[in-house]
C-alpha cells in the first residue's frame, strides 16, 4: 500500500506521474488515472489567460492527504496518487493528476471517480480565472456537490 | 482580534483583519459583525458555506473565541 498526495508548485506532468504509479503498482492488474488540464476557454467562451489556484498554508495538503487516505479505506485499491497543482497555470497545463491501483479494474476506476469528486469539493484551493480584462472566482457548482453526494 | 481570509474574501477583506471584539465574543458574533459592517458579503457569513477555522480546525458558530486565536474565514473550495 502506498499513498502520495502532493501539492506540486511547478509544472506538474502526468505522463511522470502515471509512470510512477505504474511502477509502485507493480503485481496489480488495474491502475485507472485521471488528468485534469486548464480549459482555454471560460464557461462564457472567452479567452482565458490563466487559472491561479490559491492554497491555504496547512489545510490544502491536509485536504489532499484526507481525501487520498479516504479512498484507500473505501476501495480495494493498492496505491493512491494526487499531485495537485498550484499558483498561475496556463492554457493546457495540468492541474490535477488522480490515479489509482488495484487487482481489479472496478475498484480502480471507482477509486478514481472518488478521488475527483472529492478534491472538486474538498480540496482546500480557490480558482480565479484570469481573463484579458479581469478576473473572477470559481467555485463549485450543484452538479460537483450532487457528484460528491454519490458517495454518501 | 486577528481574521484572516482567503479566496474571494480576501478581495473584499484583505488577507488580514484586526478586529476590536469583546472578550468572550463566538464566532457567530464576529460573522455577524462582519455581515452587519460589510454587507455585500453577508449571505457568505450568515450562511453556512463560508466555514471558520481556529488553530487549522473547523470550528463551529458556537466556539468561543480565546486571546491568542486567529480566525480564518475560508470561502467554498473547489479543486480539480
Amino acid at each position: 500500500m502506498s499513498i502520495v498526495a502532493r501539492l506540486a508548485r511547478d509544472k506538474l506532468e502526468p505522463e511522470q506521474e502515471l509512470a510512477a504509479l505504474l511502477d509502485e503498482a507493480d503485481g496489480d492488474g488495474a491502475i485507472v488515472s485521471f488528468a485534469g488540464v486548464a480549459r482555454s476557454r471560460s464557461a462564457a467562451g472567452r479567452a482565458v489567460v490563466s487559472l491561479v489556484l490559491e492554497h491555504h498554508p496547512t489545510l490544502t495538503q491536509q485536504s489532499l492527504d484526507d481525501i487520498a487516505a479516504s479512498a484507500t479505506e473505501r476501495f480495494e485499491v493498492s496505491h493512491v496518487r494526487i499531485v495537485h497543482r498550484c499558483g498561475a497555470i496556463a492554457p493546457g497545463e495540468a492541474i490535477v493528476f488522480a490515479g489509482a491501483a488495484s487487482p481489479h479494474r472496478r475498484a480502480a476506476f471507482e477509486a478514481a471517480d472518488f478521488l475527483m469528486d472529492r478534491l472538486k469539493t474538498e480540496a482546500v484551493f480557490w480558482k480565479r480565472e484570469v481573463l484579458e480584462d479581469g478576473s473572477s472566482w470559481i467555485e463549485p457548482t450543484q452538479s460537483d456537490y450532487d457528484d460528491r453526494e454519490r458517495w454518501g | 482580534m486577528r481574521i484572516l481570509f482567503y479566496g474571494r474574501l480576501a478581495d473584499v477583506f484583505g488577507m488580514e483583519l484586526d478586529l476590536d471584539a469583546e472578550t468572550g465574543s463566538s464566532i457567530a458574533d464576529v460573522r455577524q459583525r462582519l455581515a452587519i459592517e460589510h454587507p455585500g458579503s453577508a449571505a457568505d457569513f450568515m450562511g453556512k458555506r463560508v466555514v471558520a477555522c481556529v488553530g487549522g480546525s473547523v470550528v463551529r458558530d458556537d466556539y468561543v473565541i480565546g486571546d491568542n486565536d486567529a480566525i480564518e474565514f475560508l470561502p467554498p473550495v473547489s479543486g480539480g
